[in-house]
């Protein structure tokens, strides 16, 4: 295989690892080793595809080897290579973290082959470069949910799962609708040929409006403020590792599909649609706030912290410069990373207590300290305590604000850090600290071992994220520069 | 120098270790390994000293993250010495002190984790010169600081104080960073020693005062200055060697060294002297007025910690007035207020220190804190005794004690100012030395309040359950002896200090006066009949008498605005927020679809409305349309009659045909518009729905008439039929707008080399054979949707395994 | 007559969303599957309607009708016809293990 596919790897590998799966229906352990063996080729792969992109810059493959806007191009510029990564890795360990909790009944039906096909369409809709290609990759990604999402037909799950379908369908259908119209007005699909001809028209007002559709159409996806009341209740219907799936990755489709859209289309008149969007993103983390401090319920705590980072990360982008970009890319894995990490810790949370509702917990401490303690570095991580993961990746964001005259935005995405703060030092004293209030279920010890395994193994990523942040910063660096200068993209895509 | 660096160090990695080792040296043998770390770094600091006082400082510095200018630099001078001395020495001191104190059944190891872990992030603060990195070590000591108060966690009190000194410590930290932030915006580096070499550029720039106050917020906080001063008291909760180590000696004056180090950077500008030497003055009114009513003598020390930390704070803010003198007399009149208040920090951290340390032999020996249920001590417990006395006189401001000394330099800085040319000051100026003397007077008052209520009086009946009172082993009082010598030793010899020790501190805080004579003033015991002791005969008159007359008055706390706390508003705060967004929250989150749907389509379309109106560019261009013939026209009046006719069907099989009708009705218009290839698709594909639908309508129920409200009629119908109009108006307008011809043209050629004559099927097959695949695989996931719906059950009654 | 089926589309895609805003479950799929309709005849429309010949390549035909739309729409239909059907599996399900017709109100926490 020369070098020039390598792209389709981390597309193609789950792919196939998810049809020999159906073969093996039955047989449950061959199903774990084999996909995490598929799982582990493709962070092999996918490593590679970094280190390529690194040397080498943006790599292409259009499909069918038509030349560039006539077939469908597939693109990996580095941002997109550090999301399909970054997706795979948390992929890994809650695949780990499902073989002691997910159950053996929803492993017989498609749970694994499930999760590798959405994982086929979400590094597929971060790598595509073609505009339908990418409605395309996100009907898989969704179509792989729906049927994670109903897996197991518990009641709240089909009634939750109805709500979260039909909202998508309708986000599908303006997304059609604002391809067409696209379509109508550009003639192509192929989103650096795109790009070039809204720049040769200067993109006039009517392409601003289609910036606005496309933004809905993400922004349902992404949960921005006011499209995300689908998700809270929708989420937390399935199983934890589910969940986690879907909070660190499926939302940041929408965030990327954002980002990618509003650097790469629709940069000529940043003064409405960028303006735009980072009153929104401040709504958005305005509105996860009040959402994260409502509840006693571990889920929807953690769930609008989604919210929050959408949020954060939009307003990044919504600066439009190098700072900012590269601070919502950093603050972008980060979340990623740290989202899987926190899912996975309140899972083991609510199995070692039997309950989601934090009133009835307490005194974990006791019983559960490296649980405890991985939580409280987790939950610093996320409300960016330096030396944590979240610090830098707001630093940035807010370094990129002041440069670009948004200072009381940056103060409100700092005081967010203090909302979040609150919201999850609430689990750890009301959990760890609290009086015991109920007699702990009896639980197995090794089952809670491997529970914990990946869980230390996510957080510990997220540290090493944090601290290590200038081992990883020319790679950000590199991601934020093609965000920041479309004219790359568009190079590499039509270089004759 | 590495040695900086590994100052920082070598507490994290002892933290690291103390879980090992204490496997080791089991029990509170554990505390022996621990307290060679703060004794090493002392002695290897204090080393340091001499070079210092010569003018040298330290800077080292390794590259952390070079790409976002965060450089992990160590820079150690004068100013950094004195904190990093006193976190050190006391910290050796606290440690010994706590191998006494702790009970062996506690998490020991854990204890001194914690305490190792706050000791390296203080040295961090005080020795960092990256911004960055100092607010990073900044936020670590108020989580030390958070673990350390909830260490005895099961106590409801203990987590209370924990969640607020964190909550109001990080807020000001964050507030901060802003501050720093903007510093970087404005000068472009993080490196202190260059911020303050850039001080004029910073000065001209309009995020100045913010950036300064964002700053002081950062430093009130964590020196709880009024009004953030309430998360003090309740931080008493922790274990009594914590409350004398981070809550006064070292934590706390992590802001008065932040409104140090800034002083160069931003003192040119008088707002920095009104905002520091004013919060300072009223916070120490505030804190003395405030001790003199508390019965917990712990709480009484925290309070008395908050006053004199608004002491230490306004002689800063009064010494910052030199940067905006000229005459060296002035000059020299203000820096004198700066150096009276590093004087009177060494001095607090002595007296204070030993204090605590007194407060919790009581606690340890007696079991009770509450002056009311303590007395006649004196005899019982004499050590304990003339440490208290020694502490408490001295902090009173009683000669022969260090207290006193900074007492008079702290009074005369308060009359220097009448010196100051400051515009309108006149009446504030009177103002401040009254305030200064009026707070005296109640630090005076608690300070009896320590001696006397507790070791004179009569004795009481130990607590049930108590030993009889009696005197503590000496390996607890050890600690508080050496601060109590110290406290009379500095009185002895304060120009030792001076010269050595602040010296160096001085020409920190001032850079530009370096070596000036007159920076370093002599400490003179007597100064002679002149005003300062005057006052200070004054307070000690007006103490006694109020004291004695304590009960007479004390009732004007029960009154008015004393009894209305800030902490009320802290906790009503708290409560009222997570109520509002509890009820905010359930408000717009019905959980029903249909209000999903209806957001959903209403903010798409005031979007759209905007978008269009805001552009005004209706351009419509109808020219270019095909012609329709009478047929097409037929079908599509068909079209919209059955899909209107959907809506008000009575029966779901009505509406079922109807739908079937709109499906073929569109397959013939693909006919029409010269697409074969989606008509037999869509005739496929309408035919299977259409059989779905029918199927499942076996197993649905009858659908009923909705019973909905005219009104929710009529909204969702605006929703509709707006949406629509949306779409049309948009779909119109491209259709004014297209600007280029599309791409297809190539496909007609390109077709005939791909070997295919139908230019849709080589496009499908060929161009975009990715799509297609992929078009099948969801078809194919939903066939396995299907199959597992309708196979995988639940059991009643089982829901999530997790919660089984 | 491409404004003609536009404002088709407008009426089509206004029955969608008020059927998608109704509580019979039945109802609702049946808005989705208009909404497609819409979409599907909105597609085609914005390529150009009747410009030119069917696609298919032969030696007389000077001009074709635009050809990608109609492979787009291709493969939007089997899309849709992939979530509607699993859509009505699904409400299905809802009713057997609710016995009665889905709900959709309801909060999560009852």
């Amino acid at each position: 295989m020369n070098m020039i596919n390598l792209l389709l790897f981390p597309i193609i590998i789950p792919f196939f690892f998810a049809m020999i799966l159906m073969f093996f229906k039955e047989q449950v352990v061959v199903q774990r080793v084999l996909t995490l063996i598929g799982l582990a080729l493709s962070l092999v792969a996918s490593f590679w595809l970094i280190a390529t992109v690194k040397t080498e810059g943006i790599q292409t493959v259009t499909l069918g080897s038509w030349p560039a806007p006539f077939g469908i191009t597939m693109v990996s510029d580095m941002f997109s290579a550090l999301l399909v990564t970054t997706t795979i890795i948390i992929t890994i360990f809650v695949v780990i973290y499902s073989f002691s909790s997910i159950g053996v009944e929803r492993e017989r039906f498609f749970y694994y082959p499930a999760i590798l096909f959405m994982i086929t369409g979400i590094n597929g809709a971060f790598t595509t470069g073609d505009i339908f290609n990418m409605f395309v990759f996100f009907e898989v990604l969704l179509i792989a949910s729906y049927l994670l999402i109903v897996l197991g037909g518990e009641k709240r799950q089909l009634r939750e799962s109805i709500k979260y379908i039909l909202v998508n369908v309708i986000s599908s259908a303006i997304f059609v609708i604002a391809v067409a119209y696209l379509y109508s007005i550009i003639g192509t699909l192929n989103m650096a040929d795109i790009s070039v001809k809204i720049a040769e028209i200067n993109q006039p007002g009517i392409i601003s409006v289609i910036a606005i559709l496309f933004l809905i159409v993400f922004g349902i996806k992404g949960a921005i403020f006011p499209l995300y009341f689908w998700l809270p209740n929708s989420y937390a219907a399935p199983p934890i590792p589910i969940l986690a799936l879907f909070g660190a990755l499926l939302t940041k489709v929408g965030v990327y599909a954002i980002t990618r859209t509003y650097t790469l289309f629709f940069v000529h008149d940043i003064g409405f649609t960028h303006q735009f969007l980072m009153v929104l993103a401040l709504l958005t983390i305005i509105a996860g706030c009040i959402g994260a401090l409502a509840y006693f319920d571990l889920k929807q705590i953690i769930i609008y912290n989604i919210i929050i980072a959408v949020g954060v990360i939009l307003f990044g982008v919504a600066q439009m410069n190098t700072s900012g970009l590269e601070g919502a890319v950093y603050y972008l894995l980060h979340d990623m990373l740290i989202k899987g990490a926190l899912f996975v810790l309140i899972g083991i949370i609510i199995y070692a207590t039997g309950t989601s509702n934090l009133r009835e917990m307490g005194g974990l401490i006791k019983t559960h300290a490296t649980l405890g303690w991985t939580y409280l570095i987790a939950a610093f991580g996320l409300a960016g305590i330096p030396p944590l993961s979240g610090f830098i990746g707001k630093v940035l964001i807010t370094k990129g604000a002041f440069e670009a005259d948004h200072v009381i935005g940056s103060i409100i995405i700092l005081a967010s850090s203090l909302v979040v703060l609150l919201s999850v030092i609430r689990i750890f004293i009301y959990a760890f600290w609290g009086p015991q209030k109920n007699e702990l279920p009896v639980r197995d010890q090794r089952t809670y071992r491997q529970m914990m395994f990946p869980a230390i193994m996510l957080v510990l990523i997220t540290v090493a994220y944090g601290v290590g942040a200038e081992w990883l910063m020319p790679y950000m660096t590199d991601a934020a520069n093609v965000l920041a200068d479309p004219s790359i993209y568009i190079n590499a895509v039509l270089k004759e | 120098m590495i040695t900086v660096l590994l100052a920082i160090f070598i507490p994290f990695i002892a933290a690291c270790l103390v879980p090992f080792i204490h496997k080791i040296l089991t029990g509170r043998r554990i505390g022996w390994f621990v307290i060679t770390i703060p004794l090493f770094l002392f002695i290897l600091l204090i080393r340091l000293v001499p070079s210092l006082s010569n003018g040298a400082s330290y800077l080292y510095t390794f590259p952390w993250i070079p790409s976002a200018d965060v450089y992990f630099s160590t820079h150690l001078d004068g100013l950094s010495m004195i904190f990093a001395l006193l976190i050190t020495g006391i910290g050796s001191l606290v440690v010994l002190y706590s191998i006494y104190y702790l009970s062996e059944r506690e998490a020991i190891g854990r204890f001194y984790t914690y305490l190792l872990l706050f000791m390296g992030a203080m040295l961090g603060v005080v020795l960092s010169d990256n911004l960055i990195v100092l607010y990073v070590f900044w936020e670590l000591t108020s989580i030390s600081s958070f673990l350390l108060i909830a260490f005895w966690y099961h106590r409801k009190q203990s987590r209370y104080g924990a969640k607020k000194s964190m909550l109001i410590t990080v807020t000001g930290g964050i507030f901060m960073l802003v501050g720093f932030l903007m510093l970087y915006t404005i000068t472009g580096t993080f490196n202190l020693q260059e911020l303050i070499s850039m001080r004029e550029v910073i000065a001209a720039d309009s995020l100045f005062i913010p950036a300064m106050l964002l700053v002081l917020i950062g430093a009130f906080t964590k020196s709880a200055q009024f009004p953030f001063h309430i998360w003090l008291p309740d931080a008493m909760e922790a274990p009594t060697p914590v409350s004398a180590y981070l809550h006064s000696a070292t934590m706390v004056k992590a802001g008065i060294y932040l409104v140090a180090r800034f002083t160069p950077v931003f003192a040119g500008d008088t707002t920095w002297f009104y905002v520091v030497s004013c919060v300072g003055l009223l916070t120490m009114l505030w804190g003395s007025v405030n001790a003199v009513k508390q019965t917990d003598l712990k709480a009484l020390l925290a309070f008395s910690t908050v006053s004199q930390l608004g002491m230490i704070m306004s002689l800063l803010g009064i010494g910052s007035l030199a940067f905006a003198s000229s005459e060296s007399t002035q000059i020299a009149l203000f820096t004198a207020a700066t150096f009276a208040a590093l004087f009177h920090l060494i001095n607090h951290s002595t007296f204070k220190g030993s204090l605590f340390m007194v407060v919790g032999i009581l606690d340890h020996e007696l079991g009770t804190r509450n002056i009311k249920r303590l007395g006649g001590l004196a005899t019982i417990m004499p050590i304990t005794f003339t440490i208290a006395l020694i502490g408490s006189f001295s902090m009173a401001g009683l000669p022969p004690f260090n207290g006193f000394l900074s007492k008079e330099l702290f009074f005369e800085a308060m009359l220097s100012l009448k010196e100051a040319n400051l515009l309108s000051m006149d009446s504030l100026v009177l103002l401040f030395p009254i305030i200064a003397w009026v707070g005296s007077i109640f630090t005076f008052i608690y300070c009896m309040i320590i001696v006397f209520q507790t070791f004179f009086g009569k004795v009481h009946a130990p607590a049930p359950g108590q030993r009889p009172a009696h005197e503590a082993p000496i390996q607890m009082l050890i600690s508080p002896m050496v601060l109590g010598s110290l406290v009379v030793l500095i009185f002895i010899f304060p120009n030792l200090l001076g010269t050595y020790i602040l010296g160096p501190a001085m020409n920190a805080v001032y850079p530009q006066y370096e070596g000036m004579p007159g920076l370093v003033p002599e400490i003179h015991v007597w100064h002679g009949w002149e005003m300062p002791i005057f006052m200070t005969i004054g307070v000690i008159i007006i103490g006694i008498l109020l004291y004695g007359l304590l009960r007479y008055w004390k009732w004007i706390y029960s009154v008015g605005f004393l009894q209305w706390t800030l902490d009320r508003l802290y906790n009503a705060l708290l409560q009222r927020i997570e109520r509002v967004a509890s009820v905010v929250t359930k408000t717009y989150m019905t959980g029903s679809v249909r209000d999903y749907v209806a957001y959903i389509m209403l903010f798409f379309i005031a979007l759209v409305g905007i978008g269009l109106l805001g552009f005004q560019q209706f351009i419509f261009d109808f020219s270019d349309d095909a012609v329709i013939e009478i047929n097409e026209s037929i079908i599509i009046f068909v079209m919209m009659c059955s899909s209107v006719a959907i809506l008000f069907a009575k029966s779901r099989i009505t509406a079922i045909i109807l739908n079937g009708v709109l499906g073929y009705s569109i397959a013939i218009l693909f006919v029409v518009f010269r697409a074969p290839d989606l008509a037999l698709t869509q005739i496929i594909v309408e035919t299977v729905t259409t059989v779905l639908f029918l199927l499942c309508f076996y197993y649905l129920p009858e659908w009923k008439n909705e019973y909905k409200s005219v009104s929710m009629r009529i909204r969702n119908g605006l929703i509709a039929v707006a949406s629509g109009v949306a779409v049309t108006v948009i779909a119109l307008l491209v259709q004014g707008h297209s600007m280029y011809p599309s791409i297809s043209i190539y496909y007609e050629t390109a077709s005939r080399l791909a070997g295919g004559l139908n230019v849709v099927n080589t496009i499908l097959g060929d161009f975009r054979a990715f799509d297609t695949m992929l078009e099948v695989l969801v078809l194919f996931i939903a066939g396995l949707g299907v199959y597992s719906l309708v196979k995988l059950r639940r059991k009643k009654g089982v829901d999530h395994p997790e919660e089984k | 007559m491409e404004t003609l089926i536009t404002l088709l589309v407008g009426v089509l895609v206004a029955v969608g969303v008020y059927l998608l805003l109704s509580k019979e479950m039945l109802r609702i799929i049946l808005g989705t599957a208009i909404l497609s309709h819409a979409i599907h005849l909105l597609l085609l429309t914005m390529g150009g309607l009747k410009k030119g010949d069917v696609p298919l390549l032969t030696e007389t035909a000077a001009e074709y009708t635009d050809a990608l739309p109609q492979a787009l729409i291709l493969t939007a239909i089997v899309i849709s016809f992939a979530v509607t059907a699993f859509l009505l599996v699904l409400s299905y399900r809802v009713y057997q293990e609710s016995g009665r017709g889905p709900r959709l109100r309801g909060r999560q926490d009852e």
